[in-house]
């Protein structure tokens, strides 16, 4: 390694600053938008195009909307006397408690709100950087969140299982928030936090670990106590609709569809012949048959697949219908991923004596995450729209409601442009974000690789 | 000659007397075949404890084939493998037992690029013998220094050199404990000036007495350090001999032609 400051050696011409036409916003613009004759007239002539095509769509999205009226009638006299074209957002106003929540009855829905909050609180610490072991909040959202969630939004008697699973998800939601609180002022967690303050570090591995278990045990005996009679009124699912109901289908398809997925491309490559069969052929069904087509085959013929007695309503053979459809589509992505290891990686792993469960989860898998990123986010998207389908079958999602339920209203008979506008706007935020995240994630698990 | 060949060349006697009459490996009548093709044709091989074995030849003779059976990296057809008294047979139990006491180099090293250094020296013990993480991190940190890189533990394998990353390969293959230590043309996939130090690193660990099969094309290794140099071809074992007597004296008209045609070589 050599030491010699190679500055110091003499010589050498001073560091100058760049042109100022060469960086910068004036940098930019002259190289993309002005870097020749032909280049500045398509310029101009673009931004001409585009300054008429957006101004006359700020004008009747903006500047001649009409945000308040009675009816759909009321709208047009006005347009007719102003002249212009306005768009007639009062409809949509008016309309859009529904849209987010469909016909859950206006008094209850504080319950989708509180879960909402819940969740977003409940999965806020991946985001910080000093909180630690990141992945429990998340595997304790998708293990218990939707206990709560289905003890809120549909309310009514509780079974015991489902008792029991709610406080439990009561009490790991307050651990994983003062945990985070604690991590974030002090950077340790709260089970060494706890052990400092009983004062039990003296006492062995095994003791310490009891102490704390019974901490949590008691903790779960009291919210389980506390919420035994607890109860909310009853919402059945007939009444679950708009934006809530969308998310619902989807939330739980995307939680489901990457363990399924992971499982059927591990089955769809093992050596065993009976699973590696099965897999195959579950993919290839599901993947050769459009979604609509499951979503009615899943109404009419799971009755025949179940035993006697049990039933499923509609929304929940919808929501198996999905969950497996993605699965099927997330296998392909999950095994794509897994091509793209190197076979070195597996051999190493082999010849360590590691195993084959070992062997995927902590040398496999890690890496090939990063490869399957873009296609899952993809595919994540790509059910978001997709069960914009279920209106097909009769259930009131998002676009149902904007599509027909508003324009069947009869003061807003025949509006349809302007809750179509909205509804694509949600969609396009909603999934935006989903492209943004993703493109996050791929930034931060590259950089780990350096 | 690097430095630490001429002085184990200098202590070669001590080195020799350490190979001792325990059989550690045992290929009866090995064959192999991939598909139709027969890579291993009737291997009998006997590997004591201790004992230093290189085995060379030209390409597509089965060598990497024959090293990758013993940790059942490739499935032989016929024959018996017993390593250490176990059988390696389809028997999952012993394809597992076998490979925690069989530690294996690659030519391509075969690091984790998403863990760093030290997590991947720790992995298998933590893992496989169930080591608590500072006990492991211990004995990684013993092995790094063993091949002279413990300043690198943080970093991660895509920020070290060829070298580098061959000798973490070493290391961590070492942090098992092996009892027999496989190597696949360690250095056919590094730069010249990188061949000394890994070469060095295996001179160092085959002078503290552990029982070493290496496949290679770097004959100034085998003869400083080979007990016995093993020639195959064509998936048979044609001749083998201590490296002296190999290369001196080949008997077998292919050790020959192939002796001619990396004449100058090491």
């Amino acid at each position: 390694m050599s030491t010699v400051d190679t500055a110091k050696l003499g010589g050498g011409a001073p560091d100058r600053p760049p042109p100022i036409a060469t960086v910068g916003v004036i940098g930019w613009l002259r190289t993309n938008l002005f870097g020749s004759v032909v280049d500045s007239i398509l310029t101009i002539v673009s931004m001409v195009i585009i300054y008429y095509a957006f101004s006359a769509l700020l004008d009747w999205a903006v500047f001649n909307a009409i945000w308040e009226a009675e009816n759909r009638r009321e709208c047009l006299n006005i347009n007719k006397e102003t002249g212009t074209s306005g768009a007639c957002w009062a409809g949509v106003i008016i309309w859009f408690n529904a849209i987010i929540y469909g016909r859950y009855p206006y008094e209850e829905q504080w319950r989708i709100n509180f879960a909402f909050i819940v969740l977003v609180l409940w999965l806020a610490p991946m985001w910080m950087p000093r909180v630690k072991e990141k992945l429990v909040y998340g595997l304790s959202a998708v293990v218990f969140y939707p206990f709560l969630g289905a003890a809120l939004f549909a309310g009514g008697e509780r079974g015991l299982f489902l008792q029991i699973m709610m406080s439990a998800a009561i009490v790991f939601f307050v651990y994983n928030c003062v945990n985070a609180l604690v991590g974030l002022l002090s950077g340790n967690d709260l089970p060494d936090t706890l052990r400092e303050k009983l004062g039990i570090q003296g006492k062995s591995d095994k003791a310490q670990r009891n102490i704390l278990l019974a901490i949590a045990a008691v903790a779960f005996a009291v919210v389980f106590a506390l919420t035994f009679t607890w109860t909310v009124p009853n919402v059945t699912w007939t009444k679950w609709g708009g934006l809530f109901l969308t998310l619902v289908i989807s939330g739980i398809g995307i939680t489901a569809a990457l363990p399924g997925g992971i499982v059927l491309a591990l089955g769809r490559r093992s050596q065993l012949p009976v699973i590696r069969v099965i897999s195959v052929t579950f993919i290839e069904v599901f993947r050769s048959v459009p979604l609509i087509t499951i979503l009615f085959m899943a109404t009419t013929m799971f009755p025949l697949f179940l035993p006697e007695g049990f039933t499923l309503n509609k929304l929940l053979q919808v929501i198996v219908a999905v969950c497996l459809f993605n699965a099927c589509y997330m296998a392909e992505v999950v095994r794509a991923g897994l091509q793209a290891i190197p076979k070195g990686q597996y051999e190493a792993a082999d010849a360590m004596g590691l195993g084959y469960w070992k062997m995927m989860g902590l040398v496999i898998m890690p890496q090939a995450l990063k490869y399957m990123i873009p296609n899952i986010v993809g595919n994540f998207i790509g059910l978001l729209k997709d069960t914009t389908l279920v209106s097909i079958i009769g259930l009131f999602d998002v676009l149902n409601i904007i599509q027909s339920a508003i324009s069947r209203d009869v003061p807003w008979r025949g509006l349809h442009k302007e809750p179509l506008f909205v509804g694509a706007l949600i969609f396009f935020i909603i999934c935006f974000a989903m492209s943004k995240y993703s493109q996050h994630l791929e930034r931060k698990l590259s950089t780990d690789h350096r | 000659m690097t430095a630490a060949m001429e002085a184990a060349a200098a202590g070669r006697e001590q080195i020799d007397s350490s190979a001792s009459t325990d059989v550690m490996i045992q290929m009866n009548g090995v064959n192999k075949w991939f598909g139709e093709f027969h890579v291993l044709k009737d291997i009998n091989l006997t590997v004591h404890a201790k004992e230093r074995i290189v085995i060379c030849g030209p390409s597509g003779s089965g060598k990497s084939t024959l090293i990758r059976c013993l940790n059942r990296l490739e499935e032989h057809q016929e024959g018996d493998i017993i390593i250490d008294g176990v059988t390696l047979d389809s028997n999952l139990k012993n394809i597992d037992q076998v490979r925690s006491e069989v530690g294996m180099v690659f030519q391509s090293f075969n690091l984790f690029p998403h863990l760093s250094v030290l997590q991947n020296c720790t992995l298998a013990p933590i893992w496989v013998r169930k080591m608590p993480k500072s006990e492991a991190e211990e004995v990684a940190m013993e092995y790094l220094e063993r091949v002279r890189i413990p300043e690198q533990a943080a970093k991660f394998p895509g920020q070290l050199s060829g070298g580098q990353q061959q000798r973490v390969a070493i290391a961590r293959a070492l942090c098992m404990s092996p009892r027999v230590m496989l190597f696949d043309e360690p250095t056919s996939a590094l730069d010249p000036e990188m061949i000394s130090e890994v070469l060095d690193t295996m001179v160092e660990l085959a002078s503290t007495g552990m029982t070493m099969l290496c496949v290679t094309h770097e004959m100034g290794f085998a003869k400083r350090v080979a007990d016995r140099v093993i020639f195959m071809d064509g998936g048979e074992i044609i001749e083998q001999n201590t490296p002296h007597e190999f290369f001196d004296n080949p008997q077998s008209d292919r050790t020959k032609l192939f002796l001619s045609q990396i004449i100058g070589h090491g």
